[in-house]
């Protein structure tokens, strides 16, 4: 809630703000007071970004990862394996995933998953685009990368039902331990997972 | 009087899960002790949170909740049921969904029914064991009666009078179901068969595995399930989000093993 009196710029831009997940009324009047403090260069770069990563930015007709241009690179990229089509949840997974440096295919970001009771259905997914490009050819497996969620496992099963008739193999990733998490405290879902998963020392 | 304890222990059932900030999470617990309650788990997105998996929403967890100011904050969280083969099954894991929603939606804050709690550990059993929807339909029905909505189906509602084995009016206004003479008074509804009538009945004496293990022909369920999703619809004022979901689930067909060398298409 902006504060009784505030100029009214101020009290929009603390609006704005809190807005933005994980910002409180008060974290959002201390951004909007830094802003007004922050030089003025500052203050419009920020603007500039924010009007830029709306206008410039696209999703990828392909893979609908964000993009500068649409095919995206990776699309586009003679040195992918285009057989293999790692599906993720959200853009930020790509990136998770290409940091590794272990995956040579292409990516499908399906925009969220299944929520059933928070009414996230198969259509607000991109998943009619997904069984489009398998129809297509080329691709040979598909791996499911979405979160060991609810919602993440709801999402593969029903997206492996679906692309089961196609005749393309579809995988998901082992799910074993977090690094550095405590054995003493791991349920035992992750627990009997990561057994399942175990590997010769 | 003894000051309100500072933490309290209950098992339950973890609903739903809304995320908060950068790493929290507020989830909903239907528990029987205290019924559905909101509770915040800090850090619980962190890879090496320890109350992570223990808080997963369809998972019945034990936990240890901390009064807060505005929300109560869990301290401590241990899985005693992590419904594993459940989750692994999509069209089981879709009846659960439909389930925790209802429960969701048709209880109030810290409103204990411990025999709801009950009807819900006992269902969540049964689909995981592969009982399949008819589970669903015993669950809405007692969870409609323990509510104070069980629709009238021993006889007609309106006069009172018995029902001839034949089919009849289930008006979810009138709460039951209304013989020949009564329909005109008895509002909106649905004429239901002898085999429904007859299945509404057995649900109100039958236990959940009893009423699991009958055999259902195929339209009697899909007539059944129409019948009681509108009791369902009329009492909460709207579908359940995740009735579509179920749905649509079941109209991928089930998963057929596939033989080891298809034979040749005829195309
Ligand atoms: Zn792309
Ligand atoms: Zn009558």
């Amino acid at each position: 809630m902006p504060e009784a009196g505030a100029p009214e710029p101020i009290a929009r831009l603390v609006q704005e703000f809190s807005k933005l997940p994980g910002i409180g009324p008060k974290s959002a009047q201390r951004l909007a007071y830094h802003v007004l403090r922050a030089p003025e260069d500052d203050a419009r770069a920020l603007a500039r970004a924010l009007a830029d990563v709306k206008e410039r930015i696209v999703f990828c007709g392909t893979c609908f990862n964000i993009t500068e241009r649409d095919p995206c690179g990776l699309c586009e990229s003679d040195n992918r394996d285009r057989t293999l089509v790692c599906v993720v949840e959200q853009p930020l997974d790509v990136l998770v995933v290409e940091r590794t440096g272990g995956f040579r295919g292409l990516y499908h970001v399906l925009h969220g998953a299944l929520n059933p009771i928070d009414g996230v259905g198969p259509e607000q997914l991109r998943i009619q685009e997904l069984l489009g490009r398998v129809e297509a050819g080329d691709v040979a497996e598909v791996i499911m990368a979405t979160n060991p969620s609810l919602e993440g496992e709801a999402t593969s099963m029903y997206v492996q039902r679906l692309l089961q008739p196609l005749g393309v193999r579809v995988t998901r990733l082992a799910r074993g331990l977090p690094s550095g998490a405590d054995l003493e405290y791991m349920d035992d879902l992750t627990l009997s997972r990561a057994l399942e998963g175990r590997q010769e020392l | 009087m003894a000051a309100r304890p500072r933490v309290y222990r209950a098992e339950g059932v973890i609903l739903r899960r809304r995320n908060l900030g950068e790493a929290d999470s507020i989830l909903t617990v239907f528990s029987g002790s205290e019924g559905k309650f909101d509770a915040i788990a800090k850090g619980v997105r962190k890879a090496r949170s320890r109350m992570r998996g223990h808080l997963e929403p369809l998972t019945r967890s034990r936990v240890l909740v901390a009064h807060g100011r505005t929300l109560d904050v869990f301290t401590q969280a241990e899985t005693v049921e992590s419904y594993r083969r459940l989750r692994e099954d999509l069209e089981a894991s879709a009846e659960a969904l439909y389930c925790l929603e209802l429960v969701d939606r048709f209880t109030e804050e810290r409103e204990p029914i411990p025999e709801l709690y009950a009807l819900l550990v006992a269902s969540l059993a049964l689909l995981q064991e592969g009982a399949g929807p008819s589970v669903t339909r015993f669950f809405e029905l007692r969870l409609l009666a323990l509510l104070g909505y069980e629709p009238h189906v021993e006889g007609c509602v309106l006069c009172g009078g018995r029902l001839p084995e034949e089919e009849a009016l289930l008006s979810p206004a009138a709460g039951g179901l209304a013989c020949r003479q009564c329909r005109p008074e008895a509002g909106a509804g649905r004429i239901v068969s002898v085999a429904v009538i007859k299945l509404l009945r057995f649900a109100r004496r039958a236990t959940a595995p009893e009423f699991a293990a009958m055999r259902v022909p195929g339209d009697a369920a899909g007539e059944l399930r129409t019948a009681v999703g509108e009791l369902i619809r009329y009492h909460l004022d709207r579908d359940p989000n995740a009735r579509r979901f179920v749905e649509g689930v079941g109209a991928l067909g089930r998963e057929e093993p596939s033989p080891p060398s298809a034979p040749d298409s005829p195309l």
